[in-house]
């Protein structure tokens, strides 16, 4: 009989759950986060401090009074696990915005939330997303109210380019330097493939086809041989962690003189600890400072680390500052919203077009100035970039350049 | 015999007629058309949560229905059932937008598309079976997961496709509410279409081929028409559930549809019963409600006073997956033949009571 029992806990579970309760003025917040999934070397970073943030705003006076309630669901990357958590948020906690994760769930999201006026603040940084009112005819499907902190991965990776042709021009290189695309066969790899490829073409480099390797672990000489052997001199990175790992390893084992770039979550100081040697000159983009830095706005970020890190020695990664933005940027969104009529998710979505060149108070030189408009969702259109080196274990990590992209008509969702 | 309130004690069927009804008593058949006519009425007291949680089920549970067509009743095997799931969304979407056929036809057609490719990516079977039937499946798995990858005219590549909402009649089913009624009807027409397949000169085909295929060709059973059929409707069944979620989403993105969704429809079949078309329904409804059941769990300590600190939800969320792999093997361990099996047992309890055996 144990069957009805569990049958009974089933039941008592989601009955209790349907009862809980809610504070007196507050508004709830959903969080997706990927703690244990296939995203969670980076996922559980960024979480981190979309959560430490959060629970910073409540401990100080909230959005002007009024606490976020909040629930952190760690859904592991699937699809049907966020759709359920989203669907709960909203017919049940009376949901007014929502920090999501990847591209699986935001992309899964892009129609309900449109359907039901809902902002979503994500950590996929798909140039599609950025197209709230279809403009562009490129594309499919217009994303009203997707917001995220960050340039779009396409926007990086021109960034990257960009930066590559001087490097080309200062390092002497004759002819047309060779282009190539990294990554899986995979939404977020192959997001910035055709937009970048397309640039780097108008800037003069000869692209190559784009090798293919794995987002898993593996051993990746055979790819690192075709790029030797294509002569490739800059190769664009669209995986992230253990993948990234593995193919700086192989191709140092390789032997290739190759110019890596990747995309912003495929470099941080946990990669270059694990890659080891084969981290030279590694080049990636960010959107903030890092936890060493010594910007204003760094007092802010070190006050909400200790939220859940009470000592303050938890170095964390520029994936971590990063969360912090895009939930800083919520919340004045949010205190315009609540100024102007009430927080509801059609209000907060207005409060992102209100500012030019925004940085949220108390987070100056850490979050990068953005603008958001009803056509153009492109916030960021900086890209810093940084070198990484791994030196026998004593990683550097420095700034190398910041290029402005200029926001063309022609870029706009993809 | 089928006027029957109770079944007889020993089977006593004098027709295959009486050995062939889909109910077997006027009870169950009473039963099942109530527990229908509730589902209808459901929405009046169901929010949102609930609505989306019967949704899922309904095309998880339409396409492992077609697994368990192949696996339980055909005795093959495949790995590649997430993918072909996936190719009926892409396809249902890619209908509907290049050619502009509403969506309640493409939803049968993407099926019929997806039966084709499964048709041709089932045709080892004709050869091989067992771990190499796998294997072969397997690479099924992976090219159509590639292909959607790559295919821009088809599936949008990297930026994904767009589905439309069912409309008929002018009236649009975007919201959970009105869906609900599209997927259960779904539901309903698809399980009641397995049943009697099964109860066919087809059905009864496979199931010899499952059980001894010797012997069905011995007797006439044309083996490699009835595994291939058996693939193509197993891929039919993947490619409604792929639709509905499709026009469900509004979007489908070439995430998702992956080895581990393909192992997900397995552990489904294996749960609820292999060569059981309730037990199938059964592991859907298990396997969609377990991690709900146990995030709500987690979602419960947060309103303990020490429940809310990151690091306890943290260790939740840990074992949580990990509880998930662990009741499996559980219930591999102690219910081999499935929820369906259990059911059975606890319904002979009953009726035995208190005479059991």
């Amino acid at each position: 009989m144990y069957k009805t029992l569990l049958l009974g806990s089933t039941l008592a579970g989601i009955t209790l759950v349907s009862a809980g309760v809610q504070a007196e003025d507050s508004v709830f917040v959903g969080h997706l986060a990927d703690m244990s999934g296939p995203t969670a070397f980076v996922g559980k970073p960024y979480a981190d401090g979309v959560r430490d943030a959060l629970a910073y705003i409540n401990a100080n006076g909230g959005i002007d009074g009024t606490t976020l309630e909040y629930e952190t669901i760690d859904y592991a990357y699937k699809v049907p696990q966020a759709i359920a958590s989203y669907k709960k948020w909203l017919s049940r906690e009376n949901m007014v915005a929502m920090q999501g994760w990847g591209t699986a769930d935001t992309e899964a999201l892009i129609s309900f939330a449109a359907k039901d006026e809902l902002p979503i603040f994500s950590a996929s940084y798909s140039g599609h997303l950025t197209d709230p009112q279809g403009k562009n005819p490129n594309t499919k499907k217009p994303a009203p109210y997707n917001f995220f902190y960050g340039a779009s991965y396409s926007d990086a990776c021109r960034g990257l380019v960009q930066w590559a042709a001087e490097d080309w021009q200062a390092k002497g290189g004759q002819g047309k330097p060779k282009f190539t695309h990294i990554g899986a066969n995979h939404p977020f790899p192959n997001a910035p493939k055709e937009a970048c490829a397309e640039y780097a073409t108008e800037l003069g480099f000869d692209v190559q086809p784009p090798v293919v390797i794995s987002m898993k672990p593996g051993d990746f000489k055979a790819q690192c041989l075709s790029l030797k052997s294509s002569g490739t001199n800059y190769g664009y990175i669209g995986n992230l962690g253990g993948s990234v790992q593995s193919l700086i390893k192989s191709c140092d084992t390789v032997g290739t003189d190759i110019q890596f770039m990747s995309n912003i979550w495929g470099g941080d100081k946990l990669v270059f600890q694990a890659a080891g040697e084969g981290v030279k000159n590694y080049i990636f983009p960010t959107m903030t400072p890092f936890w060493g830095d010594d910007v204003p706005g760094m007092a802010l970020v070190r006050e909400i680390s200790k939220m859940s890190d009470a000592s303050g020695q938890e170095p964390r990664l520029h994936h971590y500052i990063r969360g912090v933005c895009s939930t800083y940027f919520m919340k004045e969104s949010m205190e315009w919203a609540k100024a102007n009529g009430g927080i509801t998710g059609p209000n907060v979505k207005k409060g992102m077009y209100v500012q030019q060149n925004w940085v949220p108070k108390g987070l100056e030189g850490v979050c990068l100035a953005a603008t958001w408009s009803p056509e153009d969702h492109r916030g960021i259109n900086q890209v810093n970039i940084y070198k990484g080196n791994y030196n026998g274990g004593d990683i550097k990590v420095e700034k190398v350049n910041q290029v402005t992209l200029e926001r063309r008509v022609d870029w706009l969702g993809y | 015999m089928s006027s029957l309130a109770m079944r007889p004690c020993g089977d006593f069927r004098t027709s295959y007629k009486a050995d062939n009804t889909i109910f077997e008593t006027s009870t169950i058949r009473l039963v099942t058309i109530m527990v229908i006519a509730l589902a209808c009425a459901a929405p009046l007291v169901l929010d949102g949560y609930f609505l989306t949680l019967f949704i899922q089920i309904s095309y998880l549970g339409i396409a492992a229905l077609g697994l368990n067509i192949l696996v339980g009743f055909t005795g093959q095997i495949s790995l590649g059932h997430g993918a072909f799931f996936g190719f009926g969304a892409f396809a249902s979407a890619w209908l509907n937008t290049s050619f502009n056929i509403p969506v309640v036809f493409c939803i049968p057609l993407a099926g019929f598309l997806t039966m084709a490719v499964g048709m041709m990516f089932g045709m080892p079977a004709a050869r091989i079976k067992g771990l190499y039937l796998a294997i072969a499946t397997l690479a099924a798995q992976f090219i159509i997961q590639d292909f959607f990858g790559r295919a821009e005219w088809f599936s949008g590549g990297a930026s994904g496709a767009m589905a439309a909402p069912v409309n008929l009649f002018g009236f649009e089913f975007d919201t959970d509410l009105s869906f609900y009624f599209i997927a259960l009807f779904a539901l309903v027409f698809m399980y009641i279409w397995g049943c009697n397949l099964m109860r066919s000169r087809d059905g009864r085909a496979f199931v010899a081929v499952r059980d001894h295929y010797l012997s069905a060709e011995i007797m006439g059973v044309k083996l490699n028409k009835y595994r291939l059929l058996s693939f193509g409707i197993s891929s039919f069944y993947a490619g409604i559930g792929g639709a509905l979620y499709a026009h469900y989403l509004g979007y489908v993105s070439a995430e998702g549809f992956t080895i581990f969704m393909s192992i997900q429809f397995l552990a489904m079949v294996i749960i609820g019963g292999l060569g059981s078309v309730k037990g199938t329904l059964m592991g859907v409804v298990f396997m969609v409600l377990l991690p709900e059941v146990l995030e709500s769990m987690v979602g419960l300590m947060n309103y303990t006073p020490w429940g809310d600190i990151p690091m306890v939800t943290d260790g939740l969320a840990y074992i949580k997956e990990m509880a998930i792999g662990l009741v499996i093997i559980l219930f591999l361990i102690f219910e081999p033949q499935g929820l369906a099996h259990r059911w059975g047992q606890i319904k002979n309890y009953w009726k035995c009571y208190p005479f059991a055996y």
